[in-house]
């Protein structure tokens, strides 16, 4: 837009760009604290001053706040004039006054930018000789410590959390040399972003609370540029280990992604890889044994077996693994599958095919332009930054429509919210495509809410639409992609996939053959089953039936790094390196593949899923391409996406749709029954439920009911009930909770895997009486 | 006779003069073992780590000794107590590495590395020269007696709440907005 001068550099700007901002894009260094690029200005700190050349040559030139003061055209200023150094240094000097003598039990010192700031600007002693000030501390929750005497008052936290992030449950208070950051009362902090706060705070007031358990200084730290394996969005993260154990997790910035921030589900679950209970000795049969010797059993079994040999990949492992063992089974005739449930498989595929054919997903920046947005599912639980992101179209003025069965963080936010029983989305859906498409008065008990949603998502200028696809199925799925085409070109298109891989691992699935491989077994057409980390035996629907085939399978074969139920009835378990142990590739809901390089070694190195792969083929005498050779086959054109990097998409042949989309129109009732959700939280997955400090803020176990239903049924609130599914009884209370829908009882995933069954299927509830 | 000889002469006779005069002089050396001589307190010998007034150990593991070692000969692992103490779990010195710069001295911001008068630290091998936590802590507080660094910290410990460190005001109470 300009151009301006900064201590004799001449420096470009953008329109609106202020001072600091334009010097820093330009690699000039101001000193600041509340500045941030996310948050923007709010000349707190008084730290980012310079001095500014008046136009008028006779008057004096002025020292401003460079984070307030725009960029203009011609402008002259100063970081090193000695006035505007003065200030700088008075500043710092006033903020150390009643800084407490901290930084050798202070988790934040060696990344600290009050330490920085000070050694860069301050004076190099403490004049001021009189008392300090002191605060008294929160618990704050298990991800998060608080240590308020060390605060500066900059407002990034409050900035962050309730502007940005749009918590409620921590503020200021007080005032003059007294502001206070914290809750009302102690008590964990209930935003899936609040470990952001570790980062936002450019002191040591709010530090990671599940690193201090095993601290080691940023400068001990071993880091990579990596990829969170917790969810399809494929935030970039910076992992850190010592000593051969991972000890954090922090944003990398990506442009189109994650910018500064990460969920918590990222930023702490990790702690599934230092499990106590994880699996890091080889098995045969429950005893412990070398890899090599483990290995040569496993090929023996595998030999014995030929081509009744199946292979279960996972969408929670990367491209090379999943590539690697279809190719396995491709050279014994073997068969292959991804999934452990069919309608997940068909579901994700047809989201992944929907993601190709409308020309790709919005990164979550264009999430964030878009002004109307229609989320069908709890998106929080299964995409939280994709949730952040919606959460900032929101701040811009987006409407959000949310269509869900269960409870959903987003509806606070929603200007529409329709709340119906599972099976009634697909049918709520066709009546949207209707009232989009001819504007016609659907005859539909929700037609209000409909015809809002319709006129919202017409009238917009950038709609998105974001499916869950855990909890839709493939005709839902299908219904949200013709409502986009009825839309027309301008509308986007998401998913939330069910797994870090789930996109990449789609395209290797073969059509249908989770039910294929899942009869197969029982059929005993397979003897000997490789699963490669999945949990198919705790799958919630089908654990039962997958635990019944088991016993027809002669020998099963685990490879994982969490000891989940599958791996716990191995016969064959070769526990292998996770994620931040190896390199590898995920692909996210856009169909971007991001590498992620190996961070640190254990103290006794874990093979990784590829090497146990080749060293299993050279056990049983079988010579397999090399993993670029395979990807290379798989997708023509494909390149290794070099850790670090945007991350190219990748080329792949497209899917076809599963043309049958047809939709049950309406709900069928069944008296004595209830439809059952599936109702997740932030941090949960197959990986992050290993991670001690998330679990701990877990909801716990209960029945959830909307109010009405309860009370039309005499059920109360708290009360014991009992649900009898397909594999087990629970005994649970119920918690009355508004959004769930009518005829809808909303469950966690353990409980539906207790009892055995699905979203969307049905079940009984009994009052114990 | 070279004109250089007489020179020569004075020189050789100077360095044979001084030989006998060191034949008869006093002795600087001492029989090393057996009588030993006295260093002064500031020589760099064997390290410990020191407690405080208290008994405490002085030591927060706040790795700046490890950070400013040349030779990257300290390793140790943070950790805290159940009454708020930041202590080191592990703390190890490997002495065969050591160089006695005493630069972790200097960077110890809690006075518990010290270096000591002690350099007889002969060992049979290498292995025996890593130190660990047990051989470095020692009862007492060397060379700086009094300094205790939880008094003056702001964080809470049992005994020193949030406001009772040396030089702190009681604390602010934030659920009021009265002065
Ligand atoms: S916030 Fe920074 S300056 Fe303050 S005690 Fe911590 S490391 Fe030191
Ligand atoms: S707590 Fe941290 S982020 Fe918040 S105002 Fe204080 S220093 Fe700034
Ligand atoms: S949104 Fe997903 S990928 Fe991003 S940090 Fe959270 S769990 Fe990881
Ligand atoms: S510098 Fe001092 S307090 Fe810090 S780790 Fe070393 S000995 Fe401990
Ligand atoms: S950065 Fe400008 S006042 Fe804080």
């Amino acid at each position: 837009m300009g151009t301006m001068r900064i201590d004799g550099h001449e420096i470009p700007f953008q329109e609106n760009d202020n001072i600091l901002k334009a010097a820093l894009a330009a690699n000039i260094e101001i000193p600041y604290f509340c500045y941030h690029a996310a948050l923007g200005s709010l000349g707190a700190c008084r730290l980012c001053a310079v001095e500014v050349a008046s136009v008028d040559p006779a008057q004096k030139p002025r020292v401003v706040m460079s984070c307030l003061e725009f960029a203009r055209d011609g402008l002259s200023v100063s970081v090193s004039a000695a006035a505007a150094r003065q200030v700088r240094q008075r500043v710092i000097e006033f903020l150390m006054i009643n800084h407490p003598h901290d930084c050798p039990v202070c988790d934040e010192g060696g990344e600290c930018h009050l330490q920085d700031m000070t050694v860069a600007c301050g004076p190099p002693y403490r004049r001021y000789r009189g008392r300090k000030r002191t605060f008294t501390n929160q618990y704050l929750g298990p991800l998060v410590h608080h240590e308020m005497n060390r605060c500066i008052t900059c407002y990034r936290c409050t900035r962050f959390y309730q502007d940005y992030a749009l918590g409620d449950d921590l503020g200021s208070m007080r005032l003059r040399n007294e502001v206070y950051f914290g809750r009302f009362q102690d008590g964990p902090l209930t935003s899936p972003f609040a470990g952001n706060l570790v980062e936002i705070c450019p002191t040591g007031v709010f530090t990671d609370a599940v690193f201090r358990q095993h601290f080691a200084r940023v400068w001990d730290l071993q880091t990579a540029p990596s990829i969170c394996p917790h969810c399809s969005v494929g935030c970039n993260t910076l992992p850190g280990a010592r000593d051969g154990t991972l000890r954090r997790v922090r944003n990398r910035f990506h442009p189109e992604l994650n910018r500064w921030f990460i969920c918590d589900r990222g930023r702490y679950g990790h702690q599934y890889s230092e499990h106590p209970d994880r699996p890091l000795t080889a098995q045969v049969a429950g005893v412990k044994m070398s890899y090599r010797e483990a290995l040569a059993a496993a090929a023996e079994q595998i030999k014995a077996a030929g081509d009744k040999t199946g292979g279960l990949g996972s969408t929670r492992e990367d491209l090379e693994s999943n590539a690697m063992l279809q190719t396995l089974l491709n050279k014994l005739s073997g068969r292959f599958a991804t999934f452990s449930d069919p309608q997940l498989e068909t579901a994700t595929a047809a989201a992944v095919a929907a993601l190709q054919s409308s020309g790709g997903a919005p990164s979550l920046a264009e999430i964030e332009q878009a002004d109307a947005a229609l989320v069908v599912g709890d998106l929080t639980a299964h995409a939280p930054m994709m949730d952040l992101a919606l959460r900032q179209a929101y701040r811009n003025g987006a409407k959000l429509a949310i269509l869900h069965s269960g409870p959903c963080l987003l509806t606070r936010f929603a200007a529409t919210t329709l709340t119906v029983a599972p099976h009634e989305i697909g049918a709520q859906l066709l009546h949207l495509n209707e009232q989009a498409a001819t504007a016609s008065n659907a005859s539909n008990q929700h037609k209000k809410e409909l015809a809002d949603i319709a006129t919202c998502l017409t009238t917009a200028q950038r709609p998105i639409l974001i499916g869950v696809s855990e909890t839709m199925s493939a005709p839902e799925i299908a219904a949200l992609v013709q409502l986009a085409t009825a839309l027309g070109s301008h509308a986007r298109l998401a998913y939330a996939l069910p797994g870090a891989n789930a996109y990449g691992t789609t395209l290797l699935t073969p059509t249908n053959s989770t039910n294929a491989v899942l009869e197969a077994i029982e059929l005993g057409q397979i003897q000997t089953l490789i699963v490669m980390g999945n949990d198919p035996l705790g799958d919630a629907r089908l654990g039962a039936r997958w635990r019944a085939a088991r016993q027809r399978l002669s020998t099963l074969i685990v490879l994982d790094c969490v000891a989940t139920t599958t791996a716990e009835a191995a016969d064959i378990l070769l526990p292998v390196a996770a994620w931040a142990e190896r390199g590898g590739t995920f692909v996210n809901y856009e169909g971007r593949a991001q590498g992620f390089a190996p961070v640190f070694q254990r103290a006794e190195p874990l093979p990784n899923t590829v090497e146990v792969l080749a060293d299993l083929a050279h056990c049983l005498e079988l010579t397999l391409p090399d993993v670029p050779a395979v990807l290379n086959n798989l997708f023509p054109g494909y390149q290794t996406p070099f850790p670090g990097t945007m991350g190219p998409s990748l080329p792949a042949p497209s899917l076809t749709m599963q043309t049958d989309t047809t939709i049950g129109t309406a709900s069928i009732t069944h008296p004595g029954h209830w439809q059952v959700a599936l109702t997740s939280w932030y941090g949960d997955d197959a990986l992050a439920s290993y991670a001690a400090a998330l679990v701990e803020l877990a909801p716990a176990a209960a029945v959830l009911i909307h109010p009405t239903a309860a009370f039309k049924e005499g059920i109360e609130d708290k009360e014991q009930v009992r649900l009898r599914g397909p594999a087990g009884t629970v005994v649970l209370p119920v918690q009355l909770n508004n959004d769930v829908a009518a005829d809808t009882i909303a469950l966690a995933r353990v409980t539906l895997a207790q009892l055995g069954v699905g979203h969307g299927d049905l079940l009984e509830l009994e009052r114990i009486l | 006779m070279n004109k250089q000889t007489p020179a020569l002469l004075i020189r050789l006779w100077h360095s044979l003069w001084t030989t006998l005069r060191h034949a008869w002089a006093k002795r600087e050396t001492v029989s090393y073992p057996e009588i030993k001589r006295p260093l002064p307190g500031r020589w760099r010998g064997r390290i410990v780590l020191t407690r405080d007034p208290d008994g405490e150990e002085r030591c927060v593991a706040c790795y700046l000794c490890s950070a400013v070692c040349p030779v990257d000969c300290i390793h140790l692992q943070a950790t805290q107590r159940d009454d708020g103490r930041r202590y080191p779990e592990t703390f190890r010195i490997d002495f065969s590495r050591c160089i006695f710069c005493g630069f972790c001295e200097e960077a110890c911001p809690t006075l518990a590395i010290q270096l000591t008068p002690d350099f007889e630290m002969c060992e049979q091998s290498h292995g025996e020269l890593v130190y660990e936590k047990e051989q470095l802590l020692v009862e007492g507080q060397g060379k700086h007696p009094s300094y205790n660094f939880y008094r003056h910290a702001g964080i809470a410990i049992t005994g020193k709440a949030i406001g009772e460190g040396v030089g702190d005001t009681p604390p602010v109470d934030h659920d009021t907005n009265l002065p």
